[in-house]
C-alpha cells in the first residue's frame, strides 16, 4: 500500500514480476524482520548472558517448544477465558455502545465511568479482583472483559453516533419507527465501525489474558513464562512470547477477513 | 386539503428566545403548486417540518381533510435538501426504501421502485449507489422514493438548493412535467424568487423576525409550463410578478445598522 509510490521513479526500468515483489508490503515487511533479527543475533551474542538468548536459539526454543505438549495444555487453558471473556464483552459492549449512541441521557449516565475505565491501569484492579472473586476461572474472565469491552462500547457508540441525523429524520418522515430507524439506518451505518472495534479488541483480550496470568493466577501461558522464567529458560520464554504473537495475528486476521465480509453484505441489503 | 392555522413555534436560540413562526394561517387546496419563498431565518423550513409531522408546533394546528396531524403520515411524502438518501444501499432499495417501511412486500415494492425510476429518466442505474450518481440524480431519486408512496401531498424544501445552476434548471422543467401529470398537491420551499414563480399557482412570501406570512401571490402563468419555461421567464408576466415580490422582500430587509 505504501510502497507503491515510493518506487515509482524506477517503475519503467524494472520487469514484470520484479515490480510486482517489489509493490508488495510482505517484501518489506520480511526484509525488516531480517534486519531486526540480524541486530538480536549480534547484540545478544555480544552480551553473552545467559538471561538473554540469541536469535537462532530461540528458533530452536520455538520448535522445541511447538512439540512440547504443555505449549499446547497452556494455550487451550488460557484460550478458554480468551474466548468466554471475548464474547461476553461482545454481549455486553455493543448493545451498551448502541444505546449510549443513540440516547444522550445514558451517555450523561455512564460517560464517568467509560472515563475511569479508559484512564484505569487495568492492572491494578487485580487485586481487587482477586479479592473478590478469587483465583479462578472467573477473574481471568472477568480481568479480559475489562480489556475489550471498552473499544466496543466506544466504538459501537461513535458508529452511531455518526449516523446522519438527516437519514433519522429522513425515516421518521416516512413513518419509520423506532425499530425500523435501528435496522435501516442506525445499525447499517454503524457498522464499519462496530467491526473495527471487535478486532481492535481482540489484541486488548489477548493482552488481558496474558496480563491477568502473569500478575494473578499463573496458569496458561502467563504461567508458561512465569516457568522458563524461573529456570532462566529465556529462549523458551521469548518462544512461548512468539506463539502468543502468532495466535493474535491469526485472531486478527479472521476477524479482518470477516469484518470485511459483513460489511460488504450490509452494502449488499437490498440489492 | 390542508389548513394551517395558528402556528406559532419558538425556539430557545443562545440570545434568549427566538420566534421561529406567529399566527401562521394557510389554506393550500388540492392539487395546487404552493411555493413558499421568503429570506432566510423566515421560519419556512419550520412550517414545513410542522406540517410533515416531524415537530410540533407551540400553538394552532394543522388539518389535512379535516383531521388533525401530529406526526408523519402516509398522505405525505418529503424531498429533502440534502437528498437523505441511504449510502449504503442501491438506487432501487433508496426508491423502494418509504414502501418498505410501510411493510409493502418486497417484490411489489420493487415493481414500484423500478417503475419510478424510470419515471424520473434513471433507468439502468438501479443498481448503483448513491455516491455514483450526480447532485442532481441524487435528487431525482429523492423524489422517486416520495412519489413511490403516492402521497396526496408532496412537501419539498428547497429540493434544489443543493444543485449547481444548469442542474436547477433541468430539474425544474421536469418536476413541472411530473407535476402536469401527477397533479400533486406541492408544498415547495424555497428562497429563489424566480423559481417560486415559475413553478407555482400561488406564492406565499414570508418575513422573518417573527416569522409570518407577508402576502399571498397569485402567478396566473399558463401551465403547462414545463415545454415552455424559457419563454415564460422572458415574458411581461414573469417580470411584474417577480419584480412585485421583489418589492416586498426588500420592504421587509432589515436595514444594516451599525454595530
Amino acid at each position: 500500500m505504501t510502497a507503491r509510490g515510493g518506487l515509482g521513479t524506477i517503475r519503467h526500468a524494472t520487469p514484470r514480476v520484479w515490480r510486482g515483489v517489489a509493490a508488495s508490503p510482505w517484501l518489506y515487511r520480511a526484509l525488516t524482520l531480517v534486519i531486526g533479527a540480524v541486530a538480536w543475533e549480534v547484540s545478544a551474542r555480544s552480551v553473552e548472558s545467559i538471561l538473554i538468548p540469541t536469535f537462532l536459539e530461540t528458533v530452536d526454543g520455538f520448535v522445541r517448544l511447538g512439540a512440547d505438549p504443555r505449549l499446547w495444555e497452556a494455550l487451550f487453558i488460557s484460550n478458554q477465558a480468551l474466548v468466554v471473556g471475548f464474547l461476553i464483552a461482545l454481549v455486553i459492549g455493543i448493545p451498551l455502545g448502541l444505546a449510549i449512541g443513540r440516547f444522550p441521557t445514558l451517555e450523561r449516565i455512564t460517560n464517568v465511568y467509560l472515563n475511569i475505565l479508559l484512564v484505569a491501569p487495568m492492572a491494578a484492579l487485580i487485586p481487587l479482583l482477586i479479592m473478590s472473586l478469587g483465583l479462578g476461572f472467573a477473574s481471568r474472565v472477568v480481568l479480559i472483559v475489562l480489556f475489550a469491552i471498552l473499544v466496543m462500547v466506544i466504538n459501537a457508540r461513535t458508529g452511531v453516533r455518526q449516523v446522519d441525523a438527516k437519514l433519522i429524520e429522513m425515516a421518521r418522515s416516512f413513518g419509520a419507527s423506532e425499530l425500523q430507524i435501528w435496522r435501516r439506518i442506525l445499525l447499517p451505518g454503524a457498522l464499519p465501525a462496530i467491526m473495527s472495534g471487535i478486532r481492535i479488541s481482540i489484541g486488548r483480550a489477548v493482552e488481558g489474558m496474558v496480563i491477568v496470568e502473569l500478575l494473578m493466577v499463573s496458569v496458561g501461558i502467563g504461567g508458561l513464562i512465569l516457568s522458563f522464567r524461573g529456570r532462566f529458560q529465556g529462549e523458551m520464554l521469548f518462544a512461548t512470547i512468539f506463539y502468543v504473537i502468532i495466535e493474535a495475528f491469526i485472531l486478527l486476521g479472521v476477524a479482518r477477513w470477516l469484518e470485511s465480509r459483513v460489511v460488504r453484505a450490509a452494502g449488499r441489503t437490498g440489492r | 386539503m390542508i389548513e394551517v392555522s395558528g402556528i406559532t413555534k419558538r425556539f430557545a436560540g443562545r440570545h434568549g428566545e427566538v420566534q421561529a413562526l406567529q399566527g401562521v394561517d394557510l389554506t393550500v387546496r388540492d392539487n395546487e403548486f404552493l411555493t413558499v419563498l421568503g429570506p432566510s431565518g423566515c421560519g419556512k423550513t419550520t412550517l414545513l417540518r410542522i406540517i410533515a409531522g416531524l415537530e410540533r408546533a407551540d400553538a394552532g394546528q394543522v388539518l389535512i381533510d379535516g383531521r388533525v396531524i401530529r406526526s408523519p403520515g402516509p398522505e405525505r411524502a418529503m424531498v429533502f435538501q440534502g437528498f437523505a438518501l441511504l449510502p449504503w444501499a442501491t438506487i432501487l432499495s433508496n426508491v423502494a426504501f418509504g414502501l418498505e417501511v410501510r411493510g409493502v412486500p418486497r417484490r411489489e415494492r420493487e415493481a414500484k421502485a423500478r417503475e419510478l425510476i424510470v419515471f424520473v429518466g434513471l433507468s439502468g442505474f438501479e443498481d448503483m449507489l448513491p455516491h455514483e450518481l450526480s447532485g442532481g440524480m441524487q435528487q431525482r431519486v429523492g423524489l422517486a422514493r416520495a412519489l413511490a408512496v403516492e402521497p396526496q401531498v408532496l412537501l419539498m424544501d428547497e429540493p434544489f438548493s443543493a444543485l449547481d445552476e444548469q442542474t436547477r434548471r433541468l430539474l425544474q422543467e421536469e418536476l413541472l412535467g411530473i407535476w402536469e401529470k401527477t397533479r400533486t398537491t406541492v408544498i415547495f420551499i424555497t428562497h429563489s424568487m424566480e423559481e417560486a414563480v415559475l413553478l407555482g399557482d400561488r406564492v406565499v412570501l414570508m418575513s422573518a423576525r417573527p416569522g409570518r406570512i407577508a402576502e399571498i401571490v397569485d402567478v396566473p402563468l399558463e401551465r403547462p409550463r414545463s415545454v415552455s419555461v424559457d419563454s415564460i421567464e422572458t415574458s411581461r408576466e414573469f417580470a411584474e410578478i417577480t419584480n412585485h415580490l421583489w418589492r416586498s422582500l426588500r420592504t421587509m430587509q432589515e436595514p444594516v445598522m451599525p454595530e
